[in-house]
C-alpha cells in the first residue's frame, strides 16, 4: 500500500517530507507546552523556596527528598536510549530491518527502565510526604514530571507498535524509514526536554553553598 | 492484493472494487449522501461543514447576546436571573470566539488555501477530517452544559441522588470567557478542593481543551500544506495574501495554544485532584492563571483577526481593479503583528499591580503593535485610491471592515495607556472596544468573505439586494449597539453586570444599544438565510463572476473534487488576473487526464477517533457531578480515541487515480512512467 502512495506522492515544495515537517511543527508547539510547565514550576520555586511541609507538619527541604543518584541514573539511561534510537533510524535507512528491531527493542527497554524509575520516585516521594495536594511544590513537580513521563509512555507505545508492525513486512523503503525517523525525532525531543527538566528541577537545587533559591542546603547534602 | 486494482484510473471511485484495510475493514467510497459527508477527506467539503457548523453557532451565540441585551434594555429588568445571565455572557463569548469565528476562519482556510496555492488537497487529508470532527464534538461537549442546565431548571434531575449536591451549581459555564482563577478554581487546604463555581467550569475546561486539539491539528496541517504543497512557480512572495495570513495565524495557534492547554490542565488538576496551582489558601497564585491565559489570549485576538485581514486584502484589489498596494509590506506587517502579539499580553492585566517597569514595557509594546496595523490600513486605502471601485456586497462589507476595525483600533490604543486603562478596565468601554474589533472587524470581514467566495463554493450568486439590506442592517445595528457602550463605559457602567439601577444616566443608551442589537441580529440572520438559500436555490453564475485575481477563480464552480485537472505553473503574483489581462500566462503540467490524478481515500477513522473526545468530554464533567459510573464513560472515550488512531494508522493513506477532463488548449496528457 505504501508503495502505491510512494509512486504518486508529488515532490514537496521544500524537499522535506510532509511527515517530517509536521513532526517538527508539533515539536515547536510542544516546546511552548513544556516551557509553560517548567516556568510554572520555577516561578513557584522562587516564590516558595523553602520546600514543603509533610503530613506530620515537619518542614522538608527538596534536597532531602530527591535521590539525585537514582535520577542521574535514569537520565543516563534515557540518554542512551536516544543513542539506540539513532542507531535504529540509521539501520532503517540502510534497510537492515533486523538491526532496526534489535535497536528499537533496546529503546523500548530503556524507556521502560526510565518509566520504572519514575514510578519508584513518585511512590517514594509520596511516602516521604510530598503529595499533589499538600503543597504547590507537589502540584508543580508531579504535573511537570508526570507530563514528561506521559510523553515517554506514548513514545514507548508508539515504538512497540512499530516493532510489531515491522513483522508484517510493510515497514520498508523510503516511507518505512521516514516513519521510523519521525518517531525518532519525537523520542530525541522528549529526551532533550528531560535534560532541561533534570537541570531546572533537580540539578539547580544543589548549586552553590545555599542552593539556587538561597534557602541553604541541609547538612546531609553539604 | 486488492490494492492492485487501484492503479487503474477511474472516473469515480465506486467503479473500483471496495478498498479494504489490512484488517479487512472496507473503506467508504460514496461521493454523495451521509457516508460521504461523514467520511470525506476533501478539503472543500470539510470547509463547507466547518462553515455550516460555524454559522449555526454564530446564531446560537447571537441568541445568547440578544438575551443579554434584552435583560439590559431597562433598569432592574428581570428577563433572566443573575445566575442565568452569568451563564449567558460566558457562553456568548466562548461560543463566538471558539465556535463561531475560529471555525468560520477555518472554513475559509480549508476551502481556499489548497486552491490558492494550486494544490489538489491539504498535506494530511484525514488529519483535516479529524480536526473538523474534533471541533464539532468539542462544541457538543461545551453546549451539552446547557442541556444539563435546562434539565435542572425543569426539575428533571431531581429524582437522581447525585443531583442533591448540585442544587446550587451552575451547569453551564459562568466564569466569563477567560475563567479567571480563583473564581474558576478552588480554595481550602490539603486537597479539599472546595469550588467557587459549579460543573459548568468543568464543561468549559474540557470543551476548550478538545477545541484546542482541533485547532492545533488543523494548524500543523495548514502550515505543512502552505510550505510544502505550492504549485510550481508559487514562491512565498507570490502567495495570495489570504494564504499568507492563514500561515501566520496557524503559526500563532501552534505557539499560543500550548499555554492555554497547560493552564487548563493545571486548573483541571486543581478542581479534580485537589492540586494547588491557583488555590490561594495553599499558596497558589491566581494571577498565574491570568498570565497563562493571556499569553494565549492575546495572540488569540490576532488569530481571530488576521484571517479577516487576509480576506479583505483579497476583496479590495478585486473590486478596485488594482493590484494590492504594497503586497510585501502587508505580508510583513502581518508577520510583525503575529510576533508582537506574543509581547503584549499583560495589557489585559494593568490593574493587577505588575509594577511600573512591566506596565510601561507592555504599554509601549501595545502602542507599537498599532503601527503594523496602521500600515495595513494605509495600504488598503492605497489599494482603493484611484481604482474603479465596484460597490458589490463583499466590497461594501470589506469597506465596513476597514472603518469599524479602525474605530476599534483607536479605542485599543487608548487602552494601551495604562493610567487610562485602569479607568476603563471592566467597564462597557472595553466591551465597545473589542466588539468593534471582533464584530465590526472580524465578523464583517468574514461576511465579506462569504459573499465573495459563495459563487465559487456553490456556483450560485447570492441575491444582491438582500445582501445590501443585510449589510446595511449589520453596520447600522452594530454601531447603534456598540457605539453607545463607549459612553456607558466612561460613564461608569461595569461589564458583566446583570442589572443596573435607574438614575445613573445609563437608561437611554442601554435602550438604544438593545434596539441596535436587535437590528444587528436581524441583519446577520437575513444574511445567513440569504446565503443558505443561495447554496441551494441561488441563480447559477459563471466561474469568475467578480473578475478575480487568484488561482481559485481559474477553476469551474463548484470546484471539481480534484481541483485542478492539470496542476498549474504560475509565473507571477495574482496569477489568474495576469493570465487574462497581463503578459504572464498560467502554464499547466502534463498530468491528469486519462492518466488520472492521485486522490486520497475516504475514511471513518478520523470520525471514530474524534468520537473518543466526545465520550471523554461528556464523561469528565459528569464525574465532577458525581454521576455514578461516569468514569467508565471517560475510559471508554479514551479507548475509542486510541482504537481510532490505531485503525487509522494501519489502514494507511490509501488512494486511487481519478481521471480528469483534459483542459482545453493544453496538450493531451500522456501516460507517465508510473503506469
Amino acid at each position: 500500500m505504501s508503495e502505491t502512495a510512494d509512486a504518486h506522492d508529488a515532490p514537496t515544495s521544500t524537499g522535506i517530507d510532509h511527515k517530517k515537517l509536521i513532526m517538527w511543527l508539533f515539536l515547536a508547539s510542544d516546546c511552548m507546552f513544556f516551557g509553560t510547565l517548567i516556568s510554572t514550576h520555577l516561578l513557584y520555586r522562587k516564590l516558595y523556596p523553602s520546600g514543603f511541609t509533610d503530613a506530620e507538619g515537619h518542614q522538608r527541604f527538596i534536597q532531602n527528598l530527591f535521590n539525585i543518584e537514582l535520577t542521574s541514573f535514569s537520565t543516563f539511561i534515557l540518554l542512551m536510549s536516544s543513542f539506540l534510537m539513532a542507531l535504529a533510524v540509521s539501520a532503517m535507512h540502510k534497510g537492515e530491518i533486523k538491526s532496526f528491531r534489535r535497536n528499537v527493542l533496546g529503546v523500548i527497554f530503556f524507556g521502560l527502565i526510565f518509566l520504572g524509575c519514575q514510578v519508584f520516585e513518585f511512590t517514594h516521594f509520596y511516602h516521604q510526604g510530598l503529595t499533589i495536594q499538600n503543597s504547590v511544590l507537589g502540584s508543580t513537580f508531579y504535573v511537570l514530571t508526570g507530563t514528561h513521563g506521559t510523553h515517554v509512555a506514548i513514545g514507548v507505545l508508539w515504538l512497540i507498535l512499530m516493532y510489531f508492525y515491522s513483522f508484517t513486512g510493510k515497514l520498508r523503503g523510503h516511507m518505512g524509514a521516514l516513519d521510523v525517523e519521525v518517531a525518532g525525532l519525537y523520542w530525541h525531543f522528549v529526551d532533550i526536554v528531560w535534560i532541561i527538566i533534570f537541570t531546572a528541577v533537580y540539578l539547580v537545587e544543589y548549586l552553590g553553598p545555599n542552593g539556587i533559591w538561597g534557602t541553604g542546603l541541609p547538612a546531609a547534602i553539604k | 492484493m486488492s490494492h492492485d486494482s487501484h492503479h487503474a484510473p477511474v472516473a469515480c471511485k465506486t467503479e473500483l472494487a471496495p478498498e479494504r484495510s489490512d484488517l479487512g475493514l472496507i473503506r467508504p467510497d460514496r461521493t454523495t449522501g451521509w457516508t460521504d459527508w461523514l467520511t470525506t477527506v476533501d478539503h472543500k467539503k470539510i470547509g463547507i461543514l466547518y462553515g455550516a457548523f460555524a454559522m449555526f453557532y454564530f446564531l446560537v451565540g447571537g441568541v445568547e447576546a440578544l438575551a443579554i441585551r434584552t435583560q439590559l434594555i431597562r433598569p432592574e429588568n428581570d428577563f433572566v436571573t443573575a445566575r442565568m445571565y452569568n451563564q449567558l455572557f460566558t457562553m456568548h463569548g466562548t461560543t463566538m470566539i471558539f465556535l463561531g469565528v475560529m471555525p468560520l476562519s477555518a472554513a475559509f482556510f480549508n476551502f481556499l488555501v489548497p486552491l490558492q496555492i494550486g494544490a489538489r488537497d491539504v498535506a494530511f487529508p484525514r488529519l483535516n477530517a479529524f480536526s473538523l470532527w474534533t471541533f464539532v464534538f468539542g462544541a457538543f461537549v461545551l453546549n451539552a452544559s446547557w442541556f444539563f442546565e435546562f434539565a435542572h431548571l425543569a426539575g428533571w434531575l431531581n429524582s437522581f441522588d447525585w443531583h442533591k449536591a448540585l442544587v446550587y451549581t451552575d451547569f453551564a459555564p459562568a466564569n466569563g470567557w477567560f475563567s479567571y482563577a480563583p473564581l474558576s478554581g478552588t480554595f481550602g487546604q490539603n486537597g479539599q478542593a472546595l469550588r467557587f463555581t459549579g460543573v459548568g467550569t468543568d464543561f468549559w475546561i474540557i470543551g476548550i481543551q478538545v477545541l484546542g486539539i482541533a485547532s492545533l491539528a488543523a494548524s500543523f496541517n495548514f502550515i505543512c500544506t502552505i510550505i510544502n504543497m505550492r504549485a510550481k512557480g508559487m514562491t512565498m512572495m507570490r502567495l495570495p495574501v489570504f494564504t499568507w495570513m492563514t500561515l501566520i495565524t496557524a503559526i500563532l495557534i501552534i505557539l499560543a495554544f500550548p499555554a492555554i492547554t497547560v493552564a487548563l490542565i493545571e486548573l483541571m488538576f486543581d478542581r479534580a485532584f485537589g492540586a494547588n496551582f491557583f488555590n490561594p489558601s495553599a499558596g497558589g497564585q491566581p494571577v498565574l492563571w491570568q498570565h497563562l491565559f493571556w499569553i494565549f489570549g492575546h495572540p488569540e485576538v490576532y488569530i481571530l483577526v488576521l484571517p479577516a485581514m487576509g480576506i479583505v486584502s483579497e476583496i479590495l484589489p478585486t473590486f478596485s481593479g488594482k493590484a494590492l498596494f504594497g503586497y510585501p509590506i502587508i505580508v510583513f506587517s502581518g508577520a510583525v503583528i503575529g510576533f508582537l502579539g506574543f509581547a503584549v499580553w499583560s495589557h489585559h492585566m494593568f490593574t493587577t499591580g505588575l509594577g511600573p517597569v512591566p506596565t510601561a514595557a507592555f504599554a509601549l509594546l501595545t502602542m507599537a503593535i498599532a503601527v503594523p496595523t496602521g500600515v495595513k490600513i494605509f495600504n488598503w486605502l492605497g489599494t482603493i485610491w484611484g481604482g474603479r471601485v465596484r460597490f458589490t456586497p463583499p466590497m461594501v462589507l470589506a469597506l465596513g471592515f476597514i472603518w469599524m476595525f479602525m474605530c476599534g483600533g483607536f479605542s485599543g490604543v487608548m487602552h494601551s495607556a495604562a493610567p487610562a486603562d485602569s479607568q476603563q478596565q471592566d467597564s462597557y468601554f472595553v466591551i465597545a472596544h473589542f466588539h468593534y474589533v471582533l464584530l465590526g472587524g472580524v465578523l464583517l470581514g468574514l461576511m465579506a468573505g462569504l459573499y465573495f467566495w459563495f459563487p465559487k463554493i456553490f456556483g450560485r450568486m447570492p441575491n444582491a439586494p438582500v445582501a445590501y439590506i443585510a449589510s446595511g442592517m449589520v453596520i447600522l445595528g452594530f454601531n447603534l449597539a456598540f457605539g453607545p457602550m463607549h459612553y456607558l463605559g466612561l460613564a461608569g457602567m461595569p461589564r458583566r453586570t446583570h442589572t443596573y439601577q435607574a438614575g445613573n444616566g445609563w437608561e437611554n443608551w442601554n435602550f438604544i444599544a438593545t434596539i441596535g442589537a436587535y437590528i444587528l441580529g436581524a441583519g446577520v440572520f437575513i444574511a445567513f438565510v440569504n446565503l443558505f438559500w443561495t447554496a441551494f436555490k441561488g441563480k447559477k453564475c459563471a466561474s469568475d463572476p467578480w473578475g478575480g485575481r487568484t488561482l481559485e477563480w481559474s477553476l469551474p464552480s463548484p470546484v471539481p473534487e480534484y481541483n485542478f485537472a492539470q496542476a498549474p505553473i504560475v509565473a507571477t503574483r495574482d496569477a489568474y488576473f495576469e493570465d487574462r489581462h497581463g503578459g504572464k500566462r498560467i502554464a499547466y503540467e502534463n498530468d491528469g487526464g486519462e492518466a488520472g490524478v492521485h486522490m486520497p481515500s475516504q475514511s471513518w477513522m478520523p470520525l471514530v477517533a474524534s468520537a473518543g473526545f466526545l465520550f471523554a468530554g461528556f464523561g469528565m464533567p459528569m464525574m465532577a457531578m458525581g454521576v455514578p459510573h461516569a468514569g467508565w464513560i471517560v475510559i471508554t472515550g479514551l479507548g475509542v480515541l486510541i482504537l481510532g488512531i490505531w485503525l487509522w494508522a494501519v489502514e494507511g493513506p490509501g488512494g486511487y487515480m481519478l481521471k480528469t477532463p483534459a483542459a482545453a488548449g493544453s496538450p493531451a496528457p500522456v501516460e507517465t512512467a508510473a503506469h
